[in-house]
């Protein structure tokens, strides 16, 4: 309303005679007096008209003042709408509209960080990243409205189905998805796969361009999405070890599991400015870059790996057996040199996989032991002084111990052994007269020989901290059963995993110091820097005195005739070894059915290197005997071992201590 | 302004003030033409810069497209080589060219010294060549393993890569 009423009001003003003001005006003007400033004009332009005064109303017509009021008033108005406006935009709302601006200009994508090989000691990659695709397709592109073709699922699978390896009806249907537009055709194809895709796609536009242009591209429909592939060259070598991925690309199992924080590396992230999806070369970048994973060298070494797979697998075939390990250690720096699974998998193709096998039993399974664990018994017998290799020891046919009558393996009339006859007779009776000297009553015995066997590492974790591994079952010695305290000394009523098993032979093969095992030697950075593993922890469990005897020992198991691990023999060397054929603890029945067959022993006998640990759960067919169906296995994986390491014979002769004596009438 | 001056001269003063004066329109021309020149020669520049910098980023993705297509190629051509460099591979190989597992390893000291006890290899299963057998020799070669006379390739040859 304001702007109606000024001009109505001053309508008599121009009538008016003019104020004779002819210079000064503009400084008037400048001032902002709003009456003054149009009465010069008509004043100094028409000073002959005033004298008739009957036109006045059709010059306020043309008047120019009250529109120009009017319009400036109107224009104020606009500008006061413009400038509330501006201020909502730029001050109120500005950052909202800032991100949303940002949002159309800035394109932002994840750099995905490489991951870390997994390599074996000597760097032969045992799992590496490598490029791939994920070939999808836009059904909506296959109907027959879009296609003009009516069979152009089935036209499209049938060509892909040879490239991508797969049924053409399953393709099809995944084509002919009602009202999607997008599916997934074929998961982590190698670039060679789509590049095949790429030229047949090609074929086809020049093929439609062809028909005049009207033409549709078959294949135009058929996508693909840049992905990475967990790739493990060399299939089922040491899949235990290093376990797997999952859909994600993260470790989901053994090494890759374990180590994920390390392998997977840090994603990155780069913003752009672009322009139809193509950055502005201009406009700079910023982000952050992808930091790959780190490297992971494995103290595994491939061809030892390979050589106790394959004699583990064989075997395992061959016993019908359950499963079975091989494990592979250097004595000296307690590093695992293989670590082997049978039935394994391969981690390439887990669809394939038996879930029972896909983990790492070797670690991950806990079971007694048996005979190998007597030489954890002869240690302390021998650490303690209470007897030497030649004590003799008569061992009747049965012992009545706690409410049990204990026997041996094989029914014998009484024997006359020495200490080390016990062991390489492998006699329980023997054991258990042996430990009961550790101290005054049984349960100070108990108590000695527990102290021993956790030195030893039995009862807790290995310290490779591999998912899933057991710290197998030792009862406080308090707790031990009546029959546990005569059964464990030879190895029964206590759990263990294989690599527990195998510690014990290295710590005696290493001169009576454990030294924790490793299976990770080392982290190479994305700079390049290899950064060994910390050192092992090592401790000492028995004298290097006692180790000694305890390897002649272990010598006459293998050397003697009547030792139960002939079969483990290598000519020209000197091996120590014990044999084990343990009631097995069935874990369905949860009662002892089948056996644990076994076999430990190290190499040079005098200046040991290698220490190898077989075990085959379950054996169904042929013998169950650890010296004959693990001795074998010891002995080629032992051999193997030696020419990988190049460990040649000592030559020195070996102690042939005695194993009977003639008893004294 | 005119308030001052114009009073004096009147109307022919003021016309007079238009009119450019003798000696400046002389200088005027090159400075003009060093404007268009500095002006033209910018945006030439300018132009001439950012097409240079586009002609980089085409240049930029063409050689990324190459970098991609020949990690392609590097991965393809390892995935061959590990598939021929596997331990399984290997040992097939090895076996086809008529070769067996050493056995118990001996070695060969560098004074003649035999450690260990050598023994003949087994001939293999499908024996294409008749094996011989080896004489042993005590020939104090640079290879540690005593390696049998003759080339039958049933010799003790040993199935790891003696690394």
């Amino acid at each position: 309303m304001p702007s109606q009423e000024p001009p109505r009001r001053r309508v008599p003003g121009p009538a008016r005679p003019a104020r004779p003001r002819p210079a000064g005006s503009g400084a008037r003007a400048g001032a902002g007096g709003r009456a003054p400033r149009p009465a010069p004009r008509p004043a100094a332009r028409r000073p002959a008209p005033r004298p008739p005064a009957r036109r006045p109303r059709t010059i306020t017509l043309g008047r120019p003042k009250p529109r120009l009021r009017l319009i400036s008033v109107g224009l104020t108005l606009v500008m006061l709408v413009f400038v509330v406006r501006l201020l909502q935009v730029q001050a109120v709302d500005a950052s909202a509209y800032a991100a949303k601006a940002d949002k159309y200009r800035y394109q932002e994508y994840t750099l995905s960080a490489e991951r870390g090989e997994i390599t074996d000691r000597n760097g032969i990659a045992l799992a590496t990243s490598v490029d791939a695709y994920d070939i999808t397709a836009d059904p909506k592109l296959f109907t027959p409205e879009e296609s003009k073709v009516r069979d152009a699922p089935e036209q499209a699978a049938a060509l892909l189905a040879p490239i991508l390896g797969k049924e053409p009806a399953e393709l099809a249907k995944k084509l002919r998805t009602p009202k999607s537009r997008y599916t997934l055709l074929a998961r982590k194809q190698t670039p060679q796969v789509w590049n095949q895709i790429k030229d047949l796609k090609k074929v086809y536009a020049q093929k439609a361009r062809a028909a005049d242009g009207t033409g549709v591209n078959l294949l135009g429909g058929v996508l693909s999405e840049p992905s990475t592939k967990r790739v493990y060259p060399n299939g089922d070598l040491g899949a235990g070890i290093l376990g797997y991925v999952n859909a994600e690309g993260r470790g989901a199992g053994g090494v890759e599991s374990m180590l994920d924080p390390e392998l997977a590396g840090r994603d990155g992230k780069i913003r752009f400015t672009a322009s139809g999806g193509r950055q502005v070369p201009t406009a700079g970048s910023q982000g952050t870059p992808a930091v790959p994973g780190s490297d992971i060298e494995l103290t595994i070494d491939r061809d030892i790996q390979w050589a106790a797979q394959q004699a583990i697998s064989d075997q395992v075939r061959k016993s019908k057996a359950d499963r079975g390990y091989v494990i592979v250690q250097d004595t000296r720096t307690g590093e695992v040199l293989a670590m082997a699974n049978a039935p394994g998998f391969d981690p390439n193709d887990l669809s394939a996989a038996n879930s029972a096998a896909m983990g790492n039993a070797a670690l991950q399974d806990a079971y007694e032991p048996g005979s190998t664990s007597k030489v954890m018994s002869m240690a302390a017998v021998l650490e303690e002084g209470k007897a030497t290799p030649d004590t003799h020891v008569t061992v009747p046919n049965r012992l009545h111990r706690g409410d049990r009558l204990f026997k041996d393996d094989i029914d014998h009339r009484t024997w006359y052994l020495t200490l080390n006859g016990v062991l390489a007779k492998s006699s329980n009776i023997g054991t258990i007269l042996a430990t009961g000297q550790l101290g005054k009553d049984q349960a100070e015995s108990n108590r000695v020989l527990d102290g021993y066997l956790r030195r030893f590492g039995i009862g807790s974790p290995t310290g490779l901290g591999f998912p899933g591994e057991t710290p197998g079952i030792l009862a406080k010695p308090e707790d031990w059963s009546t029959s546990q305290q005569y059964t464990i000394p030879f190895g029964q009523g206590l759990s263990v995993n294989a690599l527990q098993a195998a510690s014990v032979y290295s710590t005696i093969a290493n001169g009576g110091v454990r030294v924790e095992p490793t299976l990770v030697r080392g982290t190479k950075g994305p700079d390049g820097r290899f950064a060994p593993a910390a050192a092992p922890e090592e401790n000492r469990v028995v004298s290097e005195k006692t180790a000694k005897t305890l390897a002649q020992m272990l010598e006459s198991v293998v050397e003697d005739r009547e030792g139960t691990g002939t079969r483990a023999a290598i000519p020209g060397y000197r091996v120590a070894g014990k044999t084990g054929t343990a009631n097995r603890v069935d874990p369905e029945l949860g009662r002892y059915k089948g056996y644990t067959a076994s076999f430990a022993g190290f190499a040079p006998a005098d200046q040991p290197r290698v220490t190898v640990y077989c075990a085959i759960q379950n054996p169904t067919k042929g013998s169950y005997f650890g010296g004959q169906i693990c001795g074998p296995i010891y002995k080629k994986v032992m051999e193997f071992a030696l020419k990988t390491l190049h460990v040649a014979p000592t030559g020195s002769e070996s102690a042939r201590l005695p194993v009977t004596f003639e008893p004294t009438p | 302004m005119s308030a001052a001056r114009g009073p004096l001269k009147g109307r022919a003063a003021r016309l007079g003030r238009l009119m450019p004066s003798g000696p400046s329109s002389a200088a005027r021309t090159p400075f003009v033409l060093l404007v268009v020149l500095l002006l033209g020669g910018g945006l030439i520049t300018l132009l001439l810069l950012n097409s240079a910098l586009n002609q980089g980023s085409f240049k930029l993705r063409e050689l990324k497209d190459r970098t991609t297509e020949l990690t392609d190629e590097e991965q393809a051509l390892q995935r061959d080589v590990d598939a021929n460099a596997a331990p399984d591979a290997l040992e097939r190989r090895a076996r086809e060219l008529g070769m067996v597992p050493g056995g118990s390893p001996a070695f060969l000291g560098p004074d003649g010294k035999v450690l260990g006890e050598p023994t003949v290899a087994p001939s293999p299963k499908p024996s294409r060549t008749p094996s011989r057998a080896p004489a042993r020799t005590a020939d104090p070669g640079t290879d540690p393993k005593p390696t049998p006379t003759g080339t039958t390739p049933t010799a003790t040859a040993p199935t790891t890569s003696g690394r």
